[in-house]
């Protein structure tokens, strides 16, 4: 072998994305990763495919009047096995509000996973050197202006002396989420980024079920009296917290 | 027909057999309620599952609707303690290999690689890897369509429905190592696929 350094074979590298390797398996790939930027590279890469590949994957959607036939037969089935009408009622009732939450359940779960995955996403792509914001500008004064005429809403920022210790504004994107125009928000808080998306509250996505770390990243959300506001970064909760809070604060009216 | 003494002298749960029926309904009751309340949350799950191995609505809702039919049948072997999703989506896939779509499909060969051959190759980082684009849907869902189906399958149960290698490996009947292999050869071929667009306009 030529190679000076072994690095990690594609087949590992892909369970290591599908934690599917043993703690030890685990460990030698991290220490691995620790000191490997390409290998790193790889895993941003391949994390980022799986993303995609499971939304991608999600692709046909049962129209309702198939949904419908295949929990009437799924009642019809079970209800052959029993024989007493009043019980097959109650069973049906039952099996009619489960199915009801059920159903519920999945979309909601399945829209705000698919948020959450959207979410993750924009933040790692910011990740990426390649990536450059639209405006890049540590002066809230460069920052808010930018925004206007490109958002249906405004907002503000706080100026820099008002953010949490270590906490910086690097600059600014216009994103999309879920087909509404968001602002994207670039900071660092010591060293560790932070995307942080700012949407209409009223027709921005719902935020309600947004699962509350994904992927080994922390999402903290807030609402102010018309804005959502999302964070997603690696930094510990508490330091995204009290960004969050400045962030929320400095939208009150004064 | 029995006398009385015949049936007076016969043990007593022969003579209380429409208790004994009535007992058995409301157990089998509880049984379909328990069946249906762990398979309608996976009917969307199911259905686009079988619409990816069909490749046609109209045999994807006939798969669906089979795989209920004979899961609630077996429903007594299943076990509470394994995986249900596992093995739901196994007899979703052991129904689809005996349709006639499926029979065709697997007329089709289909050789797992020589690992060693492969792994060597491109063991090392490929600085285009993060450049290939993710956020077309449409180029993806192309890209997955032309992928060998034993990969797209793997890695369909992998990403989409995230499903454990072994319960993987038990939906498929293939050895786990296979399982692996199978999912990183897709990913790999998923990037091969993607990789011409670079130098297309977006």
């Amino acid at each position: 072998m030529s190679q000076t350094i072994e690095h990690i074979n594609p087949d590992v590298l892909s369970a290591f994305i599908d934690g599917e390797l043993s703690a030890g398996e685990q460990e030698t790939i991290e220490q691995h990763l620790s000191g490997c930027h390409a290998c790193g590279l790889r895993v941003l890469s391949a994390t980022r495919l799986k993303t995609a590949t499971a939304r991608a994957g999600r692709r046909f959607v049962p129209p309702p009047e198939v949904l419908a036939r295949l929990t009437a037969q799924l009642h019809g089935e079970s209800r052959r096995r029993i024989y007493s009408i009043r019980r097959t009622a109650w069973a049906s009732l039952a099996a009619a509000m489960v199915l009801a939450v059920s159903v519920i359940g999945w979309r909601q779960l399945h829209e705000t996973n698919n948020l959450a995955a959207e979410l993750l996403d924009q933040h790692l792509a910011t990740l990426s050197s390649a990536a450059t914001p639209q405006v890049i500008s540590t002066d809230r004064h460069t920052v808010k202006p930018w925004f206007q005429g490109r958002l249906p809403f405004s907002f503000n920022l706080p100026d820099p002396q008002a953010l949490p210790s270590e906490t910086a504004l690097k600059g600014a994107d216009l994103t999309y989420l879920k087909g509404q125009p968001a602002a994207l928000l670039l900071f660092t808080i010591h060293k560790h980024e932070v995307s942080v998306f700012v949407t209409q509250r009223f027709s921005g996505p719902n935020l309600a079920a947004l699962p509350s770390t994904r992927s080994g990243f922390t999402i903290h959300s807030a609402t102010t009296h018309d804005l959502q506001i999302v964070a997603v970064s690696d930094v510990n909760p508490a330091d995204l917290d009290a960004l969050v809070a400045t962030l929320v604060r400095v939208q009150a009216p004064s | 027909m029995l006398g009385t003494e015949a049936l007076l002298s016969m043990p007593i749960h022969f003579r209380d057999s429409s208790r004994r029926e009535a007992a058995d309904n409301i157990a089998s009751a509880a049984r379909s309620a328990e069946f249906e309340q762990l398979a309608l949350p996976l009917l969307p799950s199911l259905y686009n599952h079988a619409c990816w191995l069909t490749r046609n609505h109209a045999e994807a809702e006939d798969l669906v609707q089979e795989t209920f039919s004979k899961a609630l049948r077996a429903f007594d072997s299943f076990r509470a303690d394994t995986n249900f999703k596992g093995w739901i989506f196994r007899i979703l896939r052991n129904t689809f290999l005996t349709s006639r779509t499926g029979i065709a499909a697997s007329r089709t060969v289909f050789l797992e690689d020589h690992q060693q051959a492969l792994d060597t190759t491109d063991a090392g980082p490929n600085p285009e890897d993060n450049l290939i684009r993710l956020d077309n849907q449409a180029a993806l869902q192309r890209a997955m369509e032309q992928l060998e189906p034993p990969l797209r399958e793997a890695l369909l149960l992998c990403d989409v429905e995230e499903v454990k290698y072994k319960d993987i490996a038990l939906i498929l009947d293939i050895p786990i190592g296979t399982v692996m292999s199978r999912i990183s050869r897709a990913r790999r071929a998923l990037r091969q696929l993607l990789q011409p667009r670079l130098g297309e306009p977006q």
